[in-house]
C-alpha cells in the first residue's frame, strides 16, 4: 500500500516581534491509503499548522509535502485549489455548512465542485452519504434547523460525497459530546475502509485514539512518536 | 467604560467607519435642504430688489418723508425730524446707505436786475440738497462759493438745465425778490452762478424727487440756507423738508421679511408719520417676494419629501445591518455578566461619539452641498460662478438635531432590542426568512392603487390646474405624492416579483449550474429579503433620478421653447408714430414714419423686416359670415429668415406655408380656427377691412395651427377669478399689399440680432436715437427671465439636491450593506476557499449576486422611472407652465442626463464591486475559518 500523503522534513516558522517562532520542526510523516490517522497534541503543539500545510492552505518554510506522489510546492494556486476540490474533503471544527443550502444541497455542492455530472447517480450518492452519517431522514433541513452534531455529520457526508482521496478534519469533535464524538470517530474508521479514503483528523480527545489506524503526536512542534 | 468602547470601536473599525460616514451624510443631507432653501430665498429677495431697481430706476429700500414747517420761530419741527431720521435705520434693523435732505422755501415773485422784458412773471424757490456737489457736473458757469454769497451780497445759486430753459435765466444774472426781505431788512437777491446736470443719468440720488422739482429750484449753499432761513437770526419761512432714508438691501434676509414688512407698513400706514411718508417702494418688493415665496415654498417642500423618505430608509437599513451585526456581540457581552444598563450605556456612548463626529463633519459638508446647488442652472448643471451665500440658521439647527437624534436612536436601538434576547432564541431567529410586513399587507398594490387614482383624478381636472397656476397657488401636494407613491409601489412590486423571476431562472438549469452561480442563486433565494431595502434604494435612486431629470428638463425646456415661440424673433420694436392733424386739429389717419435708417446702421442688427400687426380687422367671405381678426402683414422672405415654427406643429414645413403665400400677391394664410368656425377652404376669396380705413380682397392659400407668437386661444383671468378662453383668429398677408389697400399705418420692426448682442448696446442705441417705443420685446431678456424664475430655479435646485443626496446615500448605503453582508458571510467564504473555490469563482459569484441585487434593481429603476415620467410629468409641467403657454407641452428627456445617471451609478457599482472583491481576495482563509472558534 502506498502513501497518499508524505510529509518530509517539514518546518514552519512565523515571524514574531524580535525573532521568529518555530511552529513545526523537521516533521516527517506518512499517511497510507485507506487509513484513519489521528494527529494528536495539545493546543499550540502545531497540529493545525501541519494540517493547514498538508491541505495546501499554508506553505512550509522548509521540507516537502507530497500528495498522491506530487510535490505540492510545485503547484500553482489554481492547481492547489483543483487538488483541494477533487482529491480532498474537509471537516472543520465549527459550523462549516453553507447556511443558504439545505443538507442535501450542501452535500451535493461538493460534488458540483468536483465537477461530477448531474443526474440520478449524483443524487443517489448524496442520499447514500447522508444515510451513512445517519441523516437519511433530514435531507431537506436547513443547517440552522439542525443540532451541532447533525451539522457536523452533514459536513462529513459532504467531505466524502465526491469520493476524495483523503479527508482532512480539524478538531471535528470539539463541539460534540463524547458519545457523538465517538460515533464520528468510528464513522471515520468505517469509511476509511469502506470507501478507501484516507482520513487525517486532529484531536486532543484521548478517548478517540483507539479508533485510529495510526497516531501521530506532536509536542512543541516536534514529532513525538508513532504507534499503531 | 470609555476604554471598552474605544477598544470595541477600534476592533470593528471598518463598520464604525461606515457608520460614521453614514452619520456624516445623514447630517449633511438633512441640513443641506434648509440651508439651500433659506439661501435660495435670500437670493430671491435680493433679486426682487435688483429687479425693482433696474425696472423702476429707484432705490427700492428707502423711506421718503416730506413735512412742511409753519413759520415757526424755534425751528422745532426741523430739529425733531433731523433727530428722528437716523433712528429709522436702527428701528428697522437695517444698514444706512445714504440719507438725503432736501430743504426748499417758496420765495415768491422775482424780477431780473437786468433790463429785460422777457423775464417778468417769474417766481423762484430757494433750497439746498445735501451732498449735492458729489452728484453734479457744472456745465456752465461755476459752483456757488464757500460763503455762498457774491461780492455784492446776493445769494449764489446754481440751477438745472431745464430750469435754465424754462425760466429763461442767464448765467451771471442777478435776480431780486419782489417782496422778500433779508433778516436785516434788505431786498433778498440771488445770482445765477452756474448750471448743473446730474453726473450720471441713472444716479439714484435724483430719483426720489418730484418730476418738476428742479424746474424752478435755485440751489444754494447749505450753510447759508440754514443761517438765512432756519437760524435764530433768520427770516421765518414755511420750509418744505424732504428726507430720504436709503438703506442697504443686500443683507436683508428672507427671515427678516415679515418683520420688516410689518415695521414699514406701520410707518407708512399707522404710525404718527403716516401722512408725510411716500408709499414706500420696499413694500411692493416685499409683497411681491411674499407672494412668490408662498407659491414656491410649498412646492419645494413637497419636492424634498421623497429624499427625506430615502434618508429614513437609509437609517433603517443601517440600523437593520447593525442589528444583524451586533447580535452575537451583545449576547456574548451579556453572557459575560454585563447588565442591560451597561450594554445600553456602551452603545449609547458609541452612538454619541459617532453622531457627534457626524455633526462635526456633516454640517460643513451640508453647507458645501447647499452652496453647490445654489449654482444649479439646470438639472445637474452647475454654474459655479454663481455662488449662493449660505448661512447657518435656527431652522438648519433643528434639522441637524433631528437628524443626529434619529441617527443616535438607530445606533442604540439594537442594544435595547437585543439585550433581552439570549443566545438560544437568537440562533432560532436567524434561520427565519419571513415574509415582510409590506408583503403581507400588499403595500405595493395599495401604493399603485392610490397613485393610479391620483393620476386619473388629476387627468380629469386639468382645467382646474391651469386656474391654480394662474392664481399663483402652489402645487397640490397630492399630485407629487401620487407620483412618488407610484415609484415606491412599482419598486415594491418588483421586489415581490424578483425572487420569483430568479427562482424561475434557477429552476431552468437547476442541476447544471456550476458552483459559483449555484451559490449565488441559492443565496438570493434564501436570503433575498435581507437585500430588499438596498434594492428598493437602488430602484428609487434610479427612477427618481430619471423622473426628476425629466421634470426639470421638461419645465425648463418648455419654458424656453414657449418664450422662443411667443417672442417669434430676437427683437421686436414698434415706435410711436406721430399722426398728422389737419388745420382744424382733426385726425387725418396718416402718420409720420420715424426714420428707419437707425435699423440699418445699428451695429448689432443682422437683418430686420417690417411687419404690420393690426387688430380689429373685419373679414368676410361670401355667405360664410364675418369675424373680427388680427392681421399680420409680412415680407415673406425676410420674415421667414428670422422666424421659425417646428414642422410637426403644423404638419407642414413652415417655409412651405411662406412659399405658398409668396407666389400669390393677394394671398392670405388663415388660422385654422377661422376655417373651422366659418367653413372656408383653400382658394376661397375673402374681404378684410380696417375700421375707418381701406379694404382688400384676398385668396386663402392655406391654413395654419401655429405661427410665431400665435395662440389659437387667449386665456385670461376674469375679475371674479374664473378663466375665459377667447378664440384668436389671425390672417397673414403681404406687407406691400396691405399697405396699398389698407393704407400706410404704423408698422413694427422685427430684427435678427448678431451673436453676443448685449442689453447695453440696445439701450444705448435706443437712447442715441431718442426712440419712443410702444412695443419692445427682447427675446434674450425674456429667455433669461424665464430661466431665472425662482420657482424654476428652486425646483431645479431641490431636484438636483435630491438626486445628488440620493445618489450619495445609495452609493454609501450599497457599500455599507455589502461590506457588512460580506463580514457576516466570512466563514462561508473561508469554507468555500478551503474546499478549493477558485478566486475566479469567487469573483463570478459576487458578480452574479451584484447583478441579481444591484443590476436588476437598476434595470427596474429605469423602467419605473420612464413609466412614471411618462404618466406624471405632463401633469406636473402644468404647474410650472406660465399663463402664456402657447405651445403644446412636450416631454423632454436629455440623453446626457441618462448617460450621466448611468455613469455615476456604474462608477458607484464598480467601486463597490472592487472593494468587495478586494476584501474577499485579501481574506486569510485559514484565519477566516478560525473565526467560529468562540
Amino acid at each position: 500500500m502506498g502513501n497518499i500523503i508524505e510529509v518530509l522534513d517539514v518546518s514552519r516558522t512565523f515571524p514574531v516581534p524580535g525573532g521568529e517562532f518555530q511552529a513545526l520542526k523537521h516533521i516527517n510523516a506518512a499517511i497510507p491509503e485507506s487509513s484513519f490517522v489521528i494527529l494528536k497534541g495539545r493546543s499550540g503543539s502545531g497540529k493545525t499548522t501541519l494540517l493547514n500545510i498538508i491541505c495546501t492552505l499554508d506553505k512550509p518554510t522548509g521540507g516537502t509535502v507530497r500528495i498522491d506522489g506530487e510535490d505540492v510546492s510545485k503547484l500553482s494556486d489554481y492547481k492547489k485549489e483543483e487538488l483541494r476540490r477533487k482529491k480532498m474533503g474537509f471537516v472543520f471544527q465549527s459550523v462549516s455548512l453553507i447556511p443558504s443550502l439545505n443538507a442535501f444541497q450542501n452535500v451535493e455542492f461538493s460534488m458540483r465542485m468536483a465537477g461530477i455530472k448531474p443526474g440520478k447517480e449524483r443524487d443517489k450518492r448524496v442520499e447514500e452519504c447522508l444515510r451513512l452519517v445517519g441523516l437519511g431522514n433530514r435531507m431537506t433541513h436547513m443547517p440552522a434547523e439542525m443540532s451541532g452534531g447533525e451539522q457536523q455529520r452533514v459536513a462529513i457526508a459532504r467531505a466524502l460525497a465526491h469520493r476524495p482521496k483523503m479527508i482532512l478534519a480539524d478538531e471535528p469533535t470539539a463541539e460534540l459530546d463524547s458519545a457523538m464524538a465517538a460515533r464520528v470517530a468510528s464513522l471515520f474508521a468505517e469509511m476509511s475502509k469502506k470507501e478507501g479514503i484516507s482520513i487525517l483528523m486532529t484531536t486532543h480527545d484521548v478517548g478517540l485514539m483507539g479508533a485510529a489506524d495510526y497516531l501521530i503526536e506532536l509536542a512543541n512542534g516536534e514529532r513525538v512518536s508513532e504507534s499503531e | 467604560m470609555l476604554g471598552i468602547m474605544l477598544q470595541k470601536m477600534w476592533h470593528k473599525k471598518w463598520m464604525n467607519l461606515s457608520l460614521l460616514l453614514g452619520c456624516i451624510l445623514l447630517v449633511a443631507t438633512a441640513v443641506s435642504f434648509p440651508l439651500y432653501q433659506s439661501a435660495a430665498y435670500n437670493r430671491m429677495l435680493t433679486d426682487e430688489f435688483d429687479h425693482y431697481l433696474s425696472n423702476e430706476g429707484v432705490w427700492p429700500a428707502q423711506l421718503t418723508l416730506q413735512v412742511s414747517t409753519k413759520k415757526e420761530k424755534d425751528g422745532k419741527t426741523i430739529t425733531t425730524m433731523e433727530n428722528y431720521i437716523p433712528t429709522i435705520y436702527r428701528d428697522l434693523g437695517v444698514q444706512e446707505r445714504d440719507t438725503i435732505y432736501l430743504y426748499t422755501i417758496t420765495g415768491g415773485a422775482v424780477h431780473s436786475e437786468y433790463e429785460r422784458n422777457d423775464a417778468n412773471d417769474l417766481s423762484a424757490r430757494l433750497g439746498y440738497k445735501s451732498k449735492l456737489e458729489d452728484h453734479i457736473n457744472i456745465v456752465n458757469g461755476r459752483m456757488y462759493s464757500d460763503t455762498g454769497l457774491s461780492d455784492d451780497g446776493a445769494i449764489e445759486v446754481i440751477i438745472s438745465q431745464k430750469c435754465m430753459t424754462k425760466q429763461g435765466y442767464l448765467v451771471e444774472e442777478t435776480m431780486a425778490f419782489n417782496a422778500l426781505k433779508t433778516f436785516e431788512g434788505k431786498t433778498m437777491r440771488y445770482k445765477i452762478v452756474g448750471v448743473f446736470e446730474p453726473k450720471s443719468p441713472g444716479d439714484l440720488y435724483w430719483k426720489n424727487d418730484k418730476e418738476s422739482e428742479y424746474d424752478d429750484l435755485c440751489l444754494m449753499n447749505p450753510e447759508l440756507f440754514r443761517n438765512s432761513f432756519m437760524g435764530e437770526k433768520s427770516v421765518k419761512f414755511s420750509i418744505v423738508c424732504r428726507y430720504t432714508a436709503m438703506f442697504e438691501y443686500e443683507n436683508i434676509k428672507a427671515t427678516d421679511v415679515e418683520r420688516l414688512q410689518k415695521s414699514v407698513d406701520y410707518y407708512a400706514h399707522t404710525g404718527s408719520y403716516r401722512n408725510v411718508i411716500d408709499e414706500p417702494p420696499i413694500l411692493e418688493v416685499l409683497n411681491e417676494y411674499t407672494n412668490k415665496h408662498s407659491r414656491i415654498s410649498a412646492t419645494l417642500t413637497i419636492l424634498q419629501i421623497p429624499v427625506l423618505i430615502m434618508l429614513a430608509a437609509f437609517l433603517l437599513m443601517i440600523s437593520g445591518q447593525m442589528y444583524e451585526m451586533e447580535r452575537n456581540e451583545i449576547s456574548v457581552i451579556k453572557s459575560r455578566g454585563s447588565s442591560r444598563l451597561q450594554i445600553f450605556l456602551l452603545y449609547l456612548y458609541q452612538g454619541l461619539t459617532l453622531t457627534g463626529l457626524g455633526i462635526l463633519g456633516g454640517v460643513p459638508l451640508g453647507m458645501q452641498l447647499a452652496k453647490l446647488l445654489g449654482s444649479t442652472r439646470n438639472f445637474l448643471i452647475f454654474d459655479l460662478s454663481e455662488q449662493l451665500k449660505v448661512s447657518f440658521d435656527q431652522r438648519a439647527l433643528m434639522y441637524v438635531l433631528a437628524a443626529a437624534g434619529t441617527g443616535l436612536l438607530c445606533l442604540t436601538l439594537p442594544a435595547i432590542k437585543h439585550s433581552k434576547v439570549s443566545i438560544v432564541n437568537l440562533k432560532q431567529q436567524k434561520a427565519l426568512n419571513k415574509k415582510r410586513l409590506w408583503e403581507i399587507l400588499f403595500l405595493d398594490v395599495v401604493c399603485i392603487g392610490i397613485s393610479a387614482y391620483g393620476y386619473y383624478s388629476f387627468q380629469r381636472s386639468s382645467a382646474d390646474m391651469t386656474e391654480t397656476v394662474l392664481n399663483n397657488k402652489a402645487m397640490d401636494p397630492l399630485l407629487y405624492l401620487s407620483s412618488s407613491l407610484m415609484i415606491v409601489g412599482l419598486g415594491l412590486l418588483f421586489l415581490r416579483l424578483q425572487p420569483i423571476l430568479l427562482k424561475l431562472i434557477y429552476t431552468i438549469g437547476k442541476f447544471f449550474w456550476r458552483p459559483a452561480p449555484f451559490i449565488a442563486f441559492m443565496e438570493n433565494v434564501k436570503n433575498g429579503r435581507k437585500q430588499q431595502l438596498i434594492m428598493l434604494f437602488l430602484i428609487m435612486t434610479v427612477s427618481l433620478g430619471m423622473y426628476h431629470s425629466t421634470v426639470a428638463r421638461t419645465i425648463v425646456e418648455n419654458a424656453i421653447r414657449n418664450t422662443d415661440y411667443a417672442d417669434g424673433c430676437d427683437l421686436r420694436v414698434k415706435e410711436v408714430w406721430t399722426e398728422i392733424v389737419d388745420r382744424n386739429g382733426a385726425r387725418t389717419g396718416t402718420y409720420i414714419e420715424p426714420d428707419p435708417s437707425k435699423y440699418v446702421t445699428a451695429p448689432f442688427i443682422e437683418s430686420y423686416t417690417k411687419v404690420y400687426r393690426l387688430k380689429d380687422i373685419e373679414m368676410e367671405g361670401g355667405s360664410n359670415g364675418k369675424l373680427t381678426v388680427n392681421l399680420l402683414g409680412i415680407h415673406t422672405k425676410e420674415y421667414g429668415e428670422m422666424t421659425w415654427v417646428d414642422k410637426k406643429l403644423n404638419g407642414k414645413a413652415y417655409y412651405e406655408l411662406l412659399n405658398e403665400l409668396a407666389v400669390v400677391e393677394n394671398g392670405v394664410l388663415v388660422s385654422a380656427n377661422f376655417r373651422d368656425k366659418l367653413g372656408f377652404k383653400q382658394g376661397d376669396s375673402v374681404t378684410y377691412k380696417r375700421q375707418n380705413g381701406g379694404s382688400a380682397t384676398g385668396v386663402i392659400v392655406d391654413f395654419f395651427d401655429y405661427w410665431p407668437g400665435y395662440a389659437a386661444e387667449i386665456t385670461q383671468q376674469q375679475p371674479d377669478g374664473t378663466m375665459s378662453n377667447d378664440p384668436n383668429y389671425t390672417v397673414i398677408a403681404h406687407f406691400e399689399y396691405v399697405k396699398s389697400k389698407l393704407g400706410d399705418v404704423p408698422y413694427e420692426v422685427m430684427a435678427k440680432l448678431k451673436e453676443g448682442t448685449t442689453d447695453e448696446q440696445i439701450y444705448e442705441w435706443k437712447e442715441a436715437n431718442d426712440m419712443r417705443l410702444t412695443t419692445y420685446v427682447n427675446r434674450n431678456d425674456d429667455l433669461e427671465e424665464a430661466q431665472t424664475d425662482p420657482l424654476l430655479q428652486g425646483t431645479n435646485g431641490v431636484l438636483t439636491l435630491g438626486f445628488v443626496v440620493t445618489l450619495i446615500l445609495c452609493g454609501v448605503g450599497y457599500l455599507i450593506y455589502w461590506i457588512m453582508a460580506l463580514k457576516e458571510r466570512e466563514l462561508v467564504f473561508g469554507v468555500l476557499r478551503a474546499s478549493g473555490f477558485h478566486k475566479g469563482e469567487v469573483f463570478h459569484m459576487l458578480f452574479l449576486e451584484q447583478i441579481f441585487c444591484g443590476g436588476l434593481s437598476i434595470l427596474a429603476g429605469f423602467g419605473i422611472g420612464k413609466l412614471t415620467s411618462g404618466l406624471f410629468v405632463p401633469i406636473i409641467q402644468k404647474v410650472y407652465a406660465s399663463a402664456t403657454q402657447l405651445l403644446p407641452m412636450e416631454l423632454i428627456t436629455d440623453s446626457s442626463d441618462l448617460t450621466r445617471l448611468m455613469l455615476v451609478i456604474a462608477v458607484m457599482m464598480l467601486f463597490c464591486f472592487l472593494v468587495l472583491t478586494l476584501m474577499t481576495f485579501r481574506m486569510n482563509v485559514a484565519k477566516a475559518l478560525k473565526l467560529g472558534e468562540e
